[in-house]
């Protein structure tokens, strides 16, 4: 068996946070068996992650394999991860996607989502949620963004 | 979340020059940094239209 990624100390930081989490989340990632730099680092990662609390669930595809749900859920970049909600053992899709390994500064973004996705508020403001109801059409939001 | 350094070719493509950079619809709108809510939803708005904000 590898070396764990997280330590007690982090897993106990995070276990706080997680008593928190309300509904079942579940956690698509996507993988690449051929040049994938990151993969398999970030699939670690997220096993570690998700094993700390029982309302998270973890399933693990192949994006060339897997190309169905790749497509279905929009993934072309690997590692991929789908944040999703899971409500009566139903996958509801809020379109969150992580492309590339959730290291330094955005692990904290990839706990905040799952907590986030688990407990069903975005935290947006009512002004800003009234106006998003307004939109007729997706719209893609791609935030870069750098691991240091 | 795009890991820009993973994903160069979209990263150029997009112009990334600082983090967090946000693209909207492709490249039709951005945001450099990590700004309020009302700010982003203002180039939202300006992207994607629909009713005011």
């Amino acid at each position: 068996m590898s070396e764990k990624l997280l330590n007690e100390q982090i897993i106990g930081q995070i276990q706080e946070v997680f008593a928190n989490l309300k509904d079942p989340v579940q956690v698509l990632f996507f993988g690449n068996e051929k040049d994938c730099e990151y993969c398999d680092d970030t699939r670690q990662l997220v096993e570690e992650v998700t094993a700390i609390s029982d309302k998270l669930h973890l399933d693990i595809y192949d994006i060339e394999r897997d190309a169905e749900m790749a497509k279905k859920y929009r993934v072309d970049k690997t590692p991929g991860i789908v944040i999703a909600g899971r409500k009566d053992e139903q996958i509801h899709d809020y379109g969150i996607r992580y492309a590339g390994i959730p290291s330094g500064h955005e692990f904290s973004s990839l706990i905040h989502d799952l907590v986030t996705v688990s407990n069903g508020d975005s935290g947006l403001s009512q002004e800003t949620r009234n106006y998003l109801k307004t939109l007729d059409k997706p719209v893609l939001l791609q935030v870069f963004v750098t691991p240091t | 979340m795009v890991e820009a350094m993973e994903f160069q070719e979209l990263s150029n493509r997009h112009r990334v020059s600082g983090v967090p950079q946000t693209s909207i619809n492709d490249g039709a709108g951005t945001v450099v940094g990590a700004v309020p809510e009302s700010q982003l939803l203002a180039e939202i708005a300006r992207v994607a239209g629909a009713a005011k904000a």
